[in-house]
Parts: structure tokens; C-alpha cells; sequence
């Protein structure tokens, strides 16, 4: 019986510490960083640590920073740099966990827009801005989705374009179809052509809840004339069942009454399902444009085809693909700030833009890469893209919001319990609940998209 | 040795020792376990001190009782507990397949070396890899859809861990599998340690298979079916976040969300630690009125017996 109630205690203790988890957070403190002005350059060896997501969407990309590390340390024999590469699920939770802590990473990977700038205003960024100077920040693309209170909070990497759609060429052929739909009545056409021939017509995976947000930016961005509809909605001065807000489920809606995704996307992650494509088994899947060269080479060149979403409305993202970056921001409680600002813009000098396309098939967050550099097509297509893309929505609205709105609702509406009235209510209930509960982040909101 | 008494051949066990024990001052019982004491102190006490600070504060500022009012008329806290008081609803079926389990295997069944070990085998893998394989298992292309459909039962195909109707019973289903062999392990110990003339009474008075376990075993064993219970019910309640975390991530919606995922989304994810803080709270009464509840209700059983 010993063991017994020393399992029992065991346990119990365990489940307390479980409970106890979030007795290690720190309270919220809106506002900004202190942040700002420059350390100091130690005299004795530095050693940086760096965050880092990315390579599961830009393969190569652990490969491009081992080499661009080495490179830097080599020049700068005083520093040295380890870069820890995080998971999709984590890289927002051990990011929170380290700023409770105030220890962690000196640089940290953060999707643009919101993902970064909630970060800022919790006061766990320093403004990037006060670090890198203006007449090189000028060369970064897509800074302002990152800017609030005047200061650039963390700096673009890598471009994202958002999100391109991949065909298969040979596949739609065997289906008879001839061209890649381009239009809304094309596309549900096609899905009903290709499933009549037992294809599946676009493979996506929502377990894990990510591609609802991807979907949102895709799909949302077709029907709003201004991405200042969506700020407003989230502010409260317009409704998320609004028409042109709420259009988008409904189309989501009519793409899987049209039978065009597959069967099993609620029990796979995207990235699973896109192998039934690099299969031949779908003809179609949606990808991080970063993703692409990968897809084109496994597949090959002349096989695939890379589009935009099809048009059913003429709104700021129609036809177009969204414009965002990936970026780098330097934690508050960073002793080497002016340290890690130093080897973001080595990242960026000439030789690593190129190091960077050649590794990843990404393409980098400045102007001074050398679109001359690009080798594939498709990735040529990308680029051309993104000269002209649209906002991409997922980066203006609470994160909170994406992931229990968006994510939940769009694996609702494929699991057929959703209605497209029903998703878009709850969408603005739950965003009246982020209202209620987080007021301040609501004001930081105002301030950032000028709403206040 | 000192202080220690010894029991002369006249008496009858327990009653000397725990007279002879409480000879020993009271105080000296408290020394010796001070220093656990103190560990337990600083590093739960501190804890809980903590949580409740955070529990009750909002941006440096006491709000009372405020984020605990919040968390409960939170429906998203709502759901995630509804969902862990229907993972308790599995609490009989454990027990009751693990007891069934346990007599089999007490009963000497054919292999049954092979079969207590295949049944513990579950209990020692770790969860994150069940997880891993009941997400893969369970996909509406996966092994088992495919078996059913091999096996004619296409009427019993679903998409286990996509549909929000089955994902929960699915989770379920896998922790009732693991879990389980604990359960198994534990019975057939007890089972073990019984007097063998109790079984051999209920036969010779003409008791069968049924009555003999009914009316014999399950009084034997209630101490440790107890003991069992509140185990698995502090599991189902504040021990199950790797299961949800790996199948499902709480979806799809907010199917499989239970207490703990939403305590770690509000900590980590959402960035709104005083609303995880209130949620914890609010768990950490919860469970500690279950394993309360369990201690007076065994503390009065034994009055009962005592008397």
C-alpha cells in the first residue's frame, strides 16, 4: 500500500504541477518596450541564441543559417551564434514562456503583422529600429505590416507569398481538363469534372487547425475592398456577419458542397495531404509559396502550374496572392541587442540573399536580391506575384481570434457542422470576447491600424 | 530502539505496536518529516501562493474574484470542462474491464502470462507515442477505418478524430486503452493477496463464477477500486493534455478541448496568463474536492468498519 499512496502522491502532486503551469506566467503588461538605444559593443566573447521556425516551410533553411552562421562567426571570431530550430506548435508558446522568464532567445522568428506586433506591445521586443538603421530598413520588404508607434519591431526575412495554389498539369489532362480554372464557376466545375473521374480536386489537411487561417486570407481577402474592413470589424465598428466579411464562408461552403477537397481533410495535417498531390492523386493543393521550388522539383517543372485563388469577387486580394513577410525580432531582455541587429543585416547583405534563394527557393525580404538569380518559373511567377500582392488578413486580426474562429470554424464547416451563417456568428462572438477580455490589446489594435 | 515497544506473545499485533508508537512525543513525528515538509512547502506552497496572485491580479491591480468570474462564464472554459466531467463518464468502463480483466487473469486463463503482459504494455508506453499512433490509426483512410471496411462493417466507418461527434469518444477510447493496464495490474495484486479460503468457502456453498465475484471479490476489493477511481479520476480531469494535445489539438472547433489545453493556450498561445491562472484555480479546487471527497468517504467507511 506504500507504493500505492506514493503513486497517489505522485500523482497528485503531478496534476497539481499541471495546474500550476500557468503560475509561471507573468502578468501582461501592455505597453511597449523600453527598448531602445544602442548596447554598448562588449569587449569579451558573445554568445547569441537564435529562435528559429521556417524550414518546414522554406526547406534548406537550417542549412542556409548553418553556413551564414559560420560565415559570420568567422568574421567576428568574439561571437558566436546557436540557432535552435522550433516546431509550428511551439513557436509561439516557448517564445510566451521564455519573455515570462525574460531568458531565452537574443533573436526570435515571428510571422508578420499581429504575430509580432502583440509581442512589442506585451513589451518582449525591442524596436529593431533603434538597431538597424533607416537607409537599410529601406531596402526590407513589406516593414510596415511590422511598424507601430513609429518603429519597426521586427525585421522582414524572408517574403511569404500567400497562398499560391499548385496544379497539376498532367492530372487536370487526364481529367480532360485543359486549362487551370480561373474563375469561381470554373473552379466548382472542375471539382465536380475531376471527381467525377475519381481525383480528388484540391488536397488540404485542417487537423491542426493552421490552413482555417490560410483559408481565411485567401478566401476573405476576395470579397473586402480594403483591408480596413476587417480592422474595423475587429475594433467593433463592423461585424464580422457582415456580407463582405462574412462572404467568404459561404464560398468555403460552396467549395465543399462542390466535393473539391479531400475526403479525409479533417483527420490530416496539410502537409500530409499535399503528399496525395505530389502523387498524382489530387490536382490541385494550396502551399507557402515558399514551399514551391520544393513541390516543382519533386514533381517537375513542366507538371506544374501555379495560380491564385479563383476569383468570385473583384475585392483587394482577388487574383492576387497576399504580400507578408516572415521576420526576425530582437527579445527586450537581449544583452546584445546591437549584437543580433548586426547579424539580421548581415542576412541581408548581397551574398546571403543569394545564399538564402539558392538554399531555401525562398525568396528574401529585400529589394537587393537579384531576381535574376531565380531558376524555376513558377518561383519566377512568385515573384512577379508579389510585386503586386494584397494584405494578407491572417496578420490583422487578434491571434487569438485565428485560432479559435477561423481554425475552429473551417474545421467545423468540413466536418458539415457548421453552417457558413453559423461560423461567421461565431466568429464575431468570439471576437466580442476578446473585446471583453482584452481590452488593452484592443487599444494597442486602435493605435496600430490608426482606428483610434 | 528506545521508546519502542515490544509486543509480548499475548498480544495481538497492531494493537501493541500503536500503543507502543504513541509513546513516541508527537512532535518528534513532525521532525522527521520536516525537511519533506519544507521541500513540499516551498515548492507547492510557493506555487499555489503564485497561482493565486496571479488568479486574482490583472496588470499589477487586485481584481477580487474577478478572473474567476471571467473564466467561468467563459464558454470556451466551459466547453473544455464539460468535456473533462464526460471523460469521467469513462471512469466505469475502466474499472469495470480492468476488474474483468484482473479475475480472468487471477483465474489462470490460457496464456495468461502472455496476456497480463500485453495488457500493462500500453501504461508504459509513453503518451506523446500513443498519440502519435491512434492520430495515424484513426485518420478515415487509416488501419482501422481500412480493417472495417475489409471486414464488411462499412456502417461502422467514421472519421474518428475529424468528426467533432466521435473525436471526443475516440480520445476517450485511447485513454480507456492505456490506461487500463495500470487499472489491471493494480486488481490482480489484490486479487493475489486474498485468502484463497474466502474463494474456497463461496464454492464449497454452492456460489458460481458470478455470485462468488460479486458477493466475495468486489467487497475484498473495495479499498483499492477506491483508491483506482480517484486515481483515474484526477487522470481525466488534470492528466490528459498529451493525449488531446497529439490527437487532436483540442479541434476540430473546440470538440476535444479540455481544462488543461485551454490553461496552456491562455498561458502561452493567447498570451492571457491571468485567465489561465483563473482557470487553474478554479481546477485546482475542483480536483482537490475530488480527492477530498474520496478521503472523507473512506475515512467514514473505516468508522464503519471500526464500529
Amino acid at each position: 500500500m506504500t507504493r500505492l499512496l506514493t503513486t497517489t502522491g505522485r500523482r497528485f502532486a503531478a496534476a497539481a504541477l499541471i495546474m500550476l503551469a500557468a503560475s509561471a506566467c507573468g502578468s501582461s503588461s501592455g505597453g511597449g518596450s523600453s527598448g531602445g538605444g544602442s548596447s554598448a559593443a562588449p569587449s569579451g566573447p558573445v554568445t547569441l541564441t537564435m529562435w528559429y521556425w521556417g524550414n518546414q516551410e522554406a526547406h534548406g533553411l537550417s542549412s542556409f543559417l548553418a553556413t551564414s552562421v559560420s560565415k559570420y562567426e568567422a568574421l567576428h571570431p568574439n561571437i558566436k551564434i546557436n540557432t535552435v530550430l522550433q516546431s509550428t506548435d511551439n513557436l509561439m508558446p516557448n517564445f510566451a514562456a521564455a519573455a515570462k522568464a525574460k531568458k531565452g532567445p537574443d533573436i526570435e522568428y515571428r510571422w508578420g503583422g499581429i504575430w509580432a506586433l502583440q509581442d512589442a506591445w506585451d513589451g518582449n521586443l525591442a524596436p529593431i529600429s533603434d538597431y538597424i538603421p533607416a537607409a537599410e530598413r529601406a531596402h526590407y520588404l513589406n516593414s510596415s505590416e511590422d511598424t507601430w508607434d513609429g518603429k519597426l519591431w521586427s525585421a522582414p526575412w524572408y517574403v511569404q507569398p500567400s497562398f499560391p495554389i499548385l496544379y497539376r498539369k498532367d492530372v487536370l489532362a487526364r481529367a480532360g481538363i485543359a486549362a487551370a480554372p480561373t474563375t469561381w464557376s470554373q473552379l466548382l466545375s472542375d471539382c465536380s469534372t475531376l471527381r467525377a473521374k475519381g481525383i480528388t480536386p484540391i488536397a488540404g489537411g485542417v487537423k491542426d487547425g493552421w490552413f482555417g487561417g490560410w483559408l481565411f486570407s485567401i478566401l476573405g481577402s476576395e470579397s473586402l475592398t480594403s483591408v480596413d474592413e476587417l480592422k474595423q470589424a475587429v475594433v467593433g465598428t463592423k461585424k464580422f456577419t457582415d456580407p463582405d466579411l462574412a462572404e467568404w464562408w459561404t464560398r468555403l461552403g460552396q467549395m465543399i458542397s462542390a466535393k473539391c477537397w479531400n475526403d479525409d481533410i479533417g483527420s490530416l495535417d496539410l502537409y500530409q495531404a499535399q503528399q496525395t498531390w505530389v502523387d498524382g492523386k489530387s490536382a490541385m493543393t494550396v502551399t507557402a509559396g515558399t514551399d514551391v521550388r520544393k513541390f516543382v522539383t519533386q514533381v517537375g517543372a513542366s507538371k506544374v502550374g501555379v495560380m491564385t485563388m479563383p476569383k468570385y469577387a473583384s475585392g483587394v486580394g482577388a487574383g492576387k496572392l497576399g504580400s507578408t513577410s516572415q521576420t526576425l525580432a530582437i527579445s527586450s531582455w537581449s544583452p546584445y541587442k546591437q549584437q543580433s541587429a548586426d547579424f539580421i543585416m548581415f542576412m541581408h547583405t548581397p551574398a546571403e540573399l543569394a545564399l538564402f534563394y539558392k538554399d531555401t527557393g525562398a525568396l528574401p525580404a529585400d529589394n537587393r536580391f537579384d531576381p535574376a538569380l531565380i531558376d524555376v518559373p513558377q518561383v519566377k511567377q512568385l515573384y512577379d506575384y508579389s510585386q503586386n500582392g494584397s494584405p494578407y488578413l491572417e496578420n490583422f486580426i487578434p491571434t487569438d481570434l485565428d485560432s479559435k474562429a477561423n481554425f475552429g470554424g473551417v474545421q467545423l464547416m468540413f466536418a458539415g457542422k457548421a453552417t457558413a451563417a453559423q461560423a461567421a456568428a461565431t466568429m464575431e462572438s468570439d471576437m466580442a470576447r476578446i473585446r471583453t477580455i482584452e481590452p488593452d490589446l484592443i487599444d494597442n489594435f486602435k493605435k496600430w491600424t490608426g482606428q483610434q | 530502539m528506545d521508546g519502542t515497544a515490544v509486543a509480548s506473545p499475548g498480544d495481538r499485533g497492531t494493537g501493541a505496536a500503536v500503543r507502543g508508537r504513541s509513546r513516541r512525543p508527537p512532535w518528534q513525528a513532525f521532525l522527521w518529516i520536516a525537511p519533506a515538509l519544507a521541500a513540499i512547502g516551498v515548492v507547492y506552497g510557493y506555487s499555489v501562493y503564485r497561482l493565486l496572485i496571479e488568479a486574482t491580479h490583472r496588470d499589477g491591480k487586485s481584481v477580487g474574484l474577478g478572473n474567476l468570474r471571467i473564466a467561468i462564464d467563459d464558454p470556451f472554459f466551459r466547453q473544455a470542462l464539460g468535456n473533462n466531467l464526460r471523460l469521467l463518464l469513462t471512469l466505469p468502463i475502466i474499472i469495470g474491464i480492468a476488474l474483468v480483466v484482473a479475475v480472468l487473469l487471477f483465474e489462470g486463463m490460457r496464456g495468461w502470462r502472455f496476456h497480463r503482459v500485453a495488457v500493462f504494455i500500453p501504461y508504459m508506453l509513453p503518451v506523446t507515442v500513443v498519440g502519435v499512433l491512434f492520430g495515424e490509426l484513426l485518420t478515415l483512410h487509416g488501419a482501422l477505418n481500412t480493417t472495417l471496411q475489409t471486414l464488411h462493417l462499412n456502417f461502422l466507418v467514421q472519421d474518428w478524430l475529424g468528426n467533432p461527434d466521435w473525436a471526443l469518444r475516440s480520445l476517450a477510447g485511447v485513454i480507456i486503452w492505456r490506461e487500463l493496464g495500470f487499472g489491471v495490474i493494480l486488481f490482480l495484486a489484490r486479487l493475489l493477496s486474498l485468502p484463497q479460503n474466502v474463494f474456497d468457502a463461496a464454492r464449497v456453498d454452492g456460489a458460481g463464477w458470478f455470485r462468488t465475484h460479486w458477493h466475495v471479490t468486489l467487497p475484498l476489493m473495495r479499498s483499492i477500486i477506491g483508491f483506482y477511481l480517484v486515481i483515474e479520476a484526477i487522470t481525466l480531469m488534470s492528466w490528459v493534455f498529451s493525449y488531446v494535445f497529439v490527437m487532436t489539438g483540442g479541434g476540430p472547433g473546440q470538440a476535444t478541448q479540455v481544462t488543461e489545453t485551454y490553461i496552456y493556450q491562455n498561458a502561452f498561445a493567447s498570451d492571457i496568463p491571468w485567465l489561465a491562472a483563473a482557470a487553474a484555480t478554479l481546477l485546482l479546487i475542483g480536483v482537490t474536492a475530488v480527492a477530498a471527497l474520496f478521503l472523507v468517504v473512506r475515512w467514514g467507511y473505516s468508522r464503519r468498519r471500526a464500529a
